[in-house]
Order: C-alpha cells, then sequence, then structure tokens
C-alpha cells in the first residue's frame, strides 16, 4: 500500500533502532493467506471458508481485533491456528437477519511464543436483502 | 540516522494525529492481493464485479489495518510498538478513492517499562465513513 517505513525494508535502519534484524509491518502475517497451497475456486478464492453450509449469501468483512506480542522477524517459523468462536443470528429492523461468524487465528514463533492474534468478524448476508 | 520516536510526555489527550491519505488504485489492489495470498476475483475483476451489480473491484478490508498502522508509526517512530489494532469496517472503497485516515489520543497510560497511548481513529473517502469505529494502543520507550 506504499507504506515506505526503512523497518521493513533496511537492515542497519532497523539495527540501529534497537530490532536484531528488518522487521515485518505489524498486520503484515495476519493479512496473509495461511492456505497458499489449495486451488483457485471458481472465485480465484484459495483461502478456507470454514466448510460451513451457508447458501444464498454474500460475505462480507465486519471488522478485525489484533493483538501484537512482539515484532515478526524474518528468522521466524511461524504457525497458525484458526479457531471458529462463535455463529450467532442477528435481526435487523427490516425483517432481514444476518449471520455473524467470528473467527480467531493465534500466530506462534518456532519456540511456541506468541506472536500475534486475529479476531475477525464476517458477516453473512442474504443475497436478496442486498440487493 | 533513525527517526526520533515520541515521547508520552510530549503528547496530550485530544491531539490529532496526523492524518495519512492514500489512493487506492487497482494496480495497488492487484499488488495488495498478490503479497496476501488473496486472490478472490472480487478483489481486482472489474467483469466479475460488474456482473454482481458492484460499480467495480472492491478493496479488501484487510488493507486498512495496514493503512492505520501506518498513519501510527510514520508518527510515533521506529520504537513505538502497537500491542492492540481494532477497526470495523463500514463501506466499500474501490479503484482511485483516496481514503482519508485521521484520529486522535484517547488516553495516555504509564506502566512499569512503558508509556501507552491510546487512539481512537477513522477512515473515510471524501465525507462518507469507511473504518468506524476504530482504536489502537501503543507502547512508547520512556
Amino acid at each position: 500500500m506504499g507504506d515506505d517505513n526503512p523497518l521493513y525494508v533496511d537492515d542497519a535502519y532497523a539495527r540501529e533502532a534497537g530490532y536484531p534484524s528488518v522487521i515485518a509491518p505489524p498486520t503484515f502475517v495476519c493479512e496473509t493467506n495461511q492456505y497458499a497451497h489449495r486451488e483457485p475456486n471458481e472465485d480465484g478464492y484459495i483461502g478456507q471458508s470454514w466448510e460451513l453450509p451457508i447458501t444464498g449469501c454474500r460475505m462480507v468483512r465486519g471488522g478485525h481485533d489484533y493483538e501484537f506480542f512482539r515484532p515478526v522477524l524474518p528468522a521466524d517459523r511461524i504457525s497458525v491456528t484458526w479457531r471458529l468462536e462463535d455463529i450467532s443470528e442477528h435481526h435487523s429492523g427490516r425483517g432481514g437477519s444476518l449471520l455473524i461468524v467470528v473467527v480467531a487465528a493465534t500466530f506462534t514463533d518456532q519456540h511456541g511464543e506468541i506472536l500475534a492474534r486475529n479476531r475477525e468478524t464476517l458477516i453473512f448476508q442474504p443475497l436478496e436483502a442486498s440487493r | 540516522m533513525i527517526a526520533p520516536t515520541i515521547r508520552a510526555d510530549s503528547l496530550r489527550v485530544g491531539q490529532a494525529i496526523p492524518p495519512l491519505e492514500r489512493t487506492v488504485s487497482l494496480v495497488r489492489m492487484i499488488a495488495y492481493a498478490g503479497a496476501t495470498w488473496d486472490w478472490h476475483r472480487l478483489h481486482y475483476d472489474p467483469g466479475y464485479t460488474a456482473a454482481r451489480n458492484l460499480p467495480g473491484p472492491i478493496a479488501d478490508g484487510q488493507m486498512f489495518g495496514a493503512v492505520l498502522a501506518e498513519a501510527l508509526l510514520d508518527w510515533l517512530g521506529p520504537r513505538a510498538f502497537i500491542r492492540k489494532l481494532s477497526f470495523r469496517l463500514r463501506g466499500m472503497v474501490f479503484p482511485d478513492d483516496t481514503v482519508r485516515c485521521e484520529g486522535e489520543v484517547t488516553a495516555i497510560d504509564a506502566e512499569k517499562d512503558h508509556d501507552v497511548v491510546t487512539v481512537a481513529m477513522r477512515m473515510r473517502v471524501g465525507d462518507r465513513i469507511v473504518v468506524e469505529p476504530a482504536s489502537a494502543r501503543i507502547a512508547l520507550p520512556r
């Protein structure tokens, strides 16, 4: 997105600022798709979709809650665990309803120490109501 | 020479964060999709979105977390560390929209080894809100 912060590319600069090497932009590990080994579907999507039996809906992203515990370094080997935290139905004022799905990813390093957490809210809207 | 990191004692509650603007071109959207391995056609294929009655490809909402973080770290400096960042998406952003990120300090707290600044933020395209509310907590060295 045009972020030119030298901490992400200039090793000498990052060391002078007190880091062991260049660091990753804070949200980068959370934004990057972790299911890159899959074949794209007809929409081009390769991520997981929780295999939820939801049809006739459009998924929109509701928001993110990130927590960061230390800067991520090129030397880190990252493991990610996803959990489906909550599914709830919300009725809107106009008589329609929405399905709100909350999922959370925990990122840990090669020593099992936590790096980051990403809790995200996904909103499934009925296709008819979204027109 | 590294950029200075702002000290908490130079900040005050209510102080504005320097605004950050980014124009979301289709090229940036394609680059972002590639960099994050999200190849959903919704985010870069005008034919795909036209067939779904959308005015154009929709910017991936996760992108705005990166812009919020950039605004904070450009302002506070290289030794600032974002501990928490939350944001809610309110509206769609299309190619060549210019998003503007703004906010203000809502609290400054002292911890044993750090000071922690809390901010409220939002993003808009013109007068239209696209991200709100957003908030962050950032640790600053003393």
